[in-house]
C-alpha cells in the first residue's frame, strides 16, 4: 500500500525568512494519480521533493503507507522520479540507464534483462537501447527516463514537470502515454506541473498550491465547477474566467449583480448566499462558455459590451470584448457568426456566475 | 562576424611572428640534434653538418652513456609524472566536486585559497618549501625530499589548485538532477562521484591531465630542489644536467636528450589534440 500523508509538514530553506511550504496537511490515497499544481515558486516541487527525499523536512511528519519516512534515504523510500531535464547518465546507453538502478540493487542480471526489455517495450524503445541520451528526441529521452523508474516496480511514482521541455504535440501526446501508464502499473502517481491542462486532464484529483498554502484539493471537476476561491477560479480553466467587480443590489425581493450600468438578476438559488452582500461589491466570475445565445437574451441578464476581435480555435470563436472597460473573452460556436466590431451586447448565463467575497476572495456561491 | 581584411592580414602577420618567436628554440633543438658538437658551434642555426647517421649517433651517445642513465632517468620521469597525474585527477576531482555541491562559507573559503594559491609565484614558496619538508621528514620518519613520494605529493599542491578551478568550473554545468537521478537510483555519495561525476569528468579530465602533465614532464626547479642533482632519483631534466661541466658543455648530448624528453609529450598532445581542445571549450562556456 502507498498512500501518502502529509501531517504538518513546514519546509523553511536555510537562511529564509519564512517558510516556502507552511502546514502542510495532505492526504493522498493508494494508486491515485494526483496533481501538484499552482505557479512558480507555490511549493509544488518542494513538496514532491519531500516525498522523493530530497529535500529535508523542517517540521511534520511525511508517510509512505504507514512508515514514517522524515528520515528515509531517497534510495529505500520505495519511489521512482522522472526530473523535468530528464536526469540522463549521458555517459551511459539507454539499457544502462534503465538498468543501473537495479544493477545497483545486485538484482538477477537475466532478471534486469527482462525487465528492461518489457519496459522498452511498454515504451518502444526497443529499437533505442544501444543509443546514448544525445543521439535521441526530447520524447525519447522522456521516455527513458520513465522507463528508468518504472523497472523498479516502485510503489510511488514522481513526475516533476516531465513535459515542460516538449513541444505542443509531442506534449499532448506524452499526456496520453503517462495516463495509460498510470492505469498499466496501477500505483500512486504524483505528478507536478504549472500546465493547467495537464492537470484537469491527468488527475483522479487536483491540488491547487498558492504560496506554499493548498488552496483547494479535489477532482478536476469540481475544481472547475466549484472553486473555493478567486485563485482556483481563476488559474483552472484557460482562458481564464472572466471576473468584474459587481454591486449586490435588493429590489423588493429580487437581487441584482450590477456592472456599472448592467444590471444582472441573480438566481432564486443564489439568493440566500449573497443576500447578506446587499449593499457591498462582490466580484462576480463567468466562464467563457458561460454566455448565452442571443435568442435567450433578456434586459436581465444582458451585458453592453464592445467587441474588439474574435480567434478561430477551430470548433469554436473566442469573442474578445470589454465590458465597462473590463477584458471580458466569450465563446461561442465557429458555426456562428462572431459579432461585429464596435458595440455588442451579450447574455450572462446567471445561473452559472460564480460570487467570490472582495475582501478574503473565498467563493461565496455558483 | 566577419573580419575586415586588413584586420585579417594584421592577425595573420602578428600570428606568424609568435608562432616563429616560440618555435625558434624547438627548430635549434630539433635541427642541432643531427649535428656533432663541433658543427653546433661553429654553425648553430644553419643546415651546414645535419645528416641523420649523426642524429642516430647522438641518440646511442645518449642512451648508452654510463654517467647519464637514460632508461632510468626516463622511468623515473613516468613514474614522477603518471602517479601525480592520478592523484591530481582524483583528488581535484573529489575536492571540485564537494567544493561546487556544498554551498558554505568554509566550501567557499577553501575555493579561495585554491584560486589565491595560483597567484603566488613558485620562487617565493620554493626555499621554504624545501625546509618545511625536511622538516615533515624528521617528524614522519619518511623521506620527503630525494624521494618520490616528496616529489609527488610536491606536484599534488601545486598542481591541485588549477586542476580544482578548471573542474569546478565544469562541474557546476552538470545538472544535479543527475546526482538525485543517482540517489534515488541507490547509488552513494562515493558511488554517486565514481559511477556519474567522474566520468561525465573525461574530457577536461584529458585538458587538466596533459596540462599538467607537460608542465609535471618538463619541469625542471623543483626536482633539481628537491631531488638534487646528485641524488639517487632523478627525472630527465634534471640529468641531463650530466652533459654540463664546468668547462665543457656537451651541446650535441644535452639537445637529444632534450628532444628524447620532449617527444613523448609531442606524441601525447597529437594523439589527444581534439580532446584537448574539446575539454577546454567545454570547461569555458559550460
Amino acid at each position: 500500500m502507498a498512500s501518502i500523508s502529509f501531517k504538518n509538514v513546514t519546509k523553511t530553506y536555510d537562511g529564509a525568512a519564512s517558510p516556502v511550504v507552511p502546514n502542510l496537511n495532505l492526504e493522498i490515497k493508494d494508486k491515485e494519480f494526483i496533481i501538484l499544481v499552482g505557479p512558480s515558486g507555490c511549493g509544488k516541487s518542494t513538496t514532491l521533493r519531500m516525498i522523493a527525499g530530497l529535500e529535508t523536512i523542517t517540521e511534520g511528519e511525511v508517510y509512505i503507507g504507514d512508515r514514517l519516512v522524515n528520515k528515509v534515504p531517497p534510495k529505500d523510500r520505495d519511489i521512482a522520479m522522472v526530473f523535468q531535464n530528464y536526469a540522463l547518465y549521458p555517459h551511459m546507453n539507454v539499457y544502462k540507464n534503465i538498468s543501473f538502478g537495479l544493477n545497483l540493487r545486485k538484482e538477477d542480471k537475466a532478471e534486469i534483462d527482462r525487465r528492461v526489455h518489457e519496459a522498452a517495450k511498454i515504451l518502444d524503445l526497443e529499437h533505442l537501447l544501444t543509443r546514448k541520451p544525445k543521439e535521441l528526441s526530447g520524447g525519447q529521452r522522456q521516455r527513458v527516463a520513465l522507463g528508468r523508474a518504472m523497472v523498479r516496480n516502485p510503489a510511488v511514482f514522481l513526475l516533476d514537470e516531465p513535459l515542460s521541455n516538449l513541444d505542443a504535440k509531442l506534449r499532448a501526446s506524452m499526456r496520453t502515454e503517462i495516463a495509460k501508464l498510470h492505469q498499466k502499473l496501477d500505483i500512486t502517481f504524483v505528478y507536478v506541473t504549472h500546465d493547467q491542462t495537464e492537470a484537469m486532464t491527468m488527475g483522479d484529483r487536483i491540488v491547487v498550491m498558492k504560496e506554499g498554502i493548498v488552496q483547494q484539493f479535489d477532482t478536476p471537476q469540481v475544481l472547475y465547477d466549484t472553486p473555493d476561491n478567486l485563485f482556483v477560479a481563476g488559474f483552472i480553466g484557460s482562458p481564464q474566467m472572466n471576473f468584474m467587480d459587481a454591486q449586490i443590489v435588493q429590489e423588493g425581493s429580487n437581487l441584482y449583480a450590477v456592472v456599472k450600468n448592467n444590471k444582472l438578476l441573480v438566481p432564486d438559488f443564489k439568493k440566500k448566499a449573497l443576500a447578506p452582500y446587499a449593499g457591498k461589491s462582490v466580484i462576480m466570475g463567468l466562464r467563457l462558455e458561460d454566455f448565452l445565445p442571443k435568442e435567450k437574451m433578456t434586459k436581465d441578464n444582458t451585458l453592453n459590451a464592445e467587441m474588439n476581435f474574435s480567434e478561430l480555435m477551430g470548433a469554436d470563436y473566442h469573442l474578445h470584448l470589454t465590458v465597462e472597460n473590463i477584458p471580458v473573452t466569450v465563446k461561442i460556436p465557429s458555426s456562428e457568426k462572431p459579432l461585429e466590431k464596435g458595440a455588442a451586447k451579450i447574455a450572462a448565463n446567471m445561473e452559472k456566475a460564480h460570487f467570490f467575497d472582495k475582501e478574503t476572495e473565498k467563493a461565496i456561491c455558483h | 562576424m566577419k573580419m575586415k581584411k586588413s584586420s585579417k592580414i594584421i592577425f595573420t602577420i602578428l600570428g606568424t611572428i609568435v608562432a616563429v618567436y616560440t618555435l625558434f628554440p624547438f627548430y635549434l633543438v630539433v635541427l642541432n640534434t643531427f649535428k656533432n658538437a663541433n658543427g653546433i658551434v661553429s654553425n648553430p642555426v644553419g643546415f651546414g653538418g645535419v645528416s641523420f647517421s649523426q642524429l642516430m649517433a647522438n641518440i646511442s651517445a645518449v642512451v648508452n652513456n654510463s654517467n647519464f642513465n637514460f632508461w632510468y632517468a626516463f622511468g623515473t620521469s613516468v613514474i614522477i609524472t603518471v602517479l601525480s597525474l592520478v592523484l591530481l585527477a582524483l583528488f581535484g576531482g573529489m575536492a571540485a566536486w564537494v567544493i561546487c555541491r556544498n554551498k558554505t562559507k568554509w566550501s567557499t573559503a577553501i575555493y579561495m585559497v585554491f584560486i589565491a594559491s595560483m597567484i603566488i609565484p613558485f620562487q617565493v614558496v620554493m626555499l621554504p618549501l624545501i625546509s618545511t619538508f625536511r622538516d615533515v621528514s624528521q617528524f614522519i620518519g619518511i623521506s620527503m625530499l630525494q624521494s618520490i613520494p616528496g616529489i609527488v605529493f610536491a606536484y599534488c599542491g601545486f598542481g591541485g589548485a588549477m586542476t580544482v578551478f578548471i573542474l569546478t568550473g565544469f562541474i557546476k554545468g552538470i545538472p544535479y538532477e543527475l546526482e538525485e537521478a543517482a540517489a534515488i537510483d541507490g547509488c552513494s555519495p562515493e558511488g554517486t562521484f565514481f559511477r556519474i561525476i567522474f566520468p561525465l569528468l573525461t574530457p577536461v579530465i584529458t585538458t587538466v591531465t596533459i596540462l599538467n602533465g607537460m608542465w609535471i614532464w618538463n619541469d625542471y626547479l623543483l626536482p633539481s630542489l628537491m631531488l638534487g642533482q646528485n641524488g639517487k632519483v632523478k627525472t630527465l631534466p634534471v640529468a641531463v644536467q650530466a652533459f654540463v661541466g664546468s668547462y665543457v658543455k656537451q651541446w650535441d648530448l644535452i639537445l637529444t636528450a632534450a628532444l628524447l624528453a620532449i617527444v613523448p609529450m609531442i606524441v601525447i598532445f597529437l594523439v589527444a589534440q581534439k580532446q584537448i581542445m574539446n575539454g577546454m571549450v567545454e570547461g569555458a562556456i559550460k
